[in-house]
């Protein structure tokens, strides 16, 4: 599981398996791709209203509940304005 | 067991299907076909020319018990075995 | 094996992951391991309209277990060489 080094100290985002979204700063990681976020925050979608931030602090999450890790394009990231954005939130994995 | 078709175990029945149309169930109401060009004991397969059928039901604004299908075609397909259920061999189109 | 081997050979070619969720996220991939995680470089999402999730997401590690497809392209692919690989691979489970 090599492919998780060059996320360390980056923005990132985990789309975990039950659909949430969470937005921090990649601590660390192990072999199992457990790993930890410091900063971080879950972003709420919904179809009603604009994204909403939850803050979480440090946490970690199962490497078993992760479906996705993606880096966020700083520059991209602050130009957008999360409350003008609606939408569905990301269904839950289905086997 | 048949020693003249060369099939002792599952497995045997997807390796004769090699470059042959196969037609896969898979979970979530969805079925496939396409030519098989790889698979491993996981059921990993590899296809071309697929055709994967979605079974919609209860879709919004149908009457109740209708199934409607989505179709769509890919041209190279690698389908995960963990979604597998059947592959079948040619015969039937 | 085999599989991983097929993947190692597409790094560097664009794919479209379709994962268990429904996302499909088409990229260029960079690396794969032997568990079939994949990492995406410059990454699109399919109906970004309704999956704005990942407007700001540059590149991505996707977890094995949660892909349902890879759609390749099949100029990328060569079919007889899969097939022979298949059939080798099919023996040396037999021999074991």
């Amino acid at each position: 599981m090599s492919t998780l080094q060059g996320y360390v100290d980056r923005r990132v985002l985990l789309i975990l398996q039950d659909g949430r979204a969470i937005v921090g700063t990649m601590a660390g990681f192990d072999q199992k791709s457990n790993v930890v976020l410091s900063d971080s925050k879950e972003r709420v979608y919904s179809l009603e209203e604009g994204v909403e931030e939850i803050p979480l602090g440090l946490y970690l999450v199962k490497g078993d509940m992760i479906v996705l890790i993606g880096e966020i394009d700083e520059a991209i990231d602050s130009s957008v304005d999360l409350s003008t954005i609606r939408a569905e939130p990301i269904p839950p994995i289905r086997y | 067991m048949d020693p003249s078709s060369g099939i002792q175990e599952p497995f045997d029945l997807i390796r004769l299907s090699l470059s042959e149309r196969v037609f896969v169930k898979l979970r979530g109401d969805r079925e496939i076909t396409g030519i098989l060009h790889a698979y491993d004991g996981h059921m990993n397969l590899i296809l071309s020319d697929v055709e994967e059928t979605i079974m919609l039901v209860d879709v919004e604004g149908a009457p109740e018990g209708q199934v409607n299908v989505a179709k769509r075609k890919m041209e190279m397909l690698f389908v995960r075995g963990d979604g597998v259920i059947l592959v079948s061999p040619p015969s039937r189109t | 094996m085999l599989i991983f081997s097929v993947f190692k050979t597409l790094t560097d070619q664009q794919v479209t992951v379709e994962l268990k969720n429904d996302l499909s996220i088409t990229g260029v991939l960079k690396s794969v391991d032997q568990f079939l995680n994949i990492r995406l470089d410059n990454i699109k999402v399919s109906d970004e309209a309704r999956h704005p999730h990942m407007m700001d997401v540059k590149n991505c590690f996707i977890r094995g277990s949660v892909v349902r497809y890879v759609q390749l392209s099949a100029e990328n692919v060569d079919t007889q060489l899969l097939e022979d690989a298949t059939r080798r691979e099919a023996m040396n489970q037999v021999k074991r």
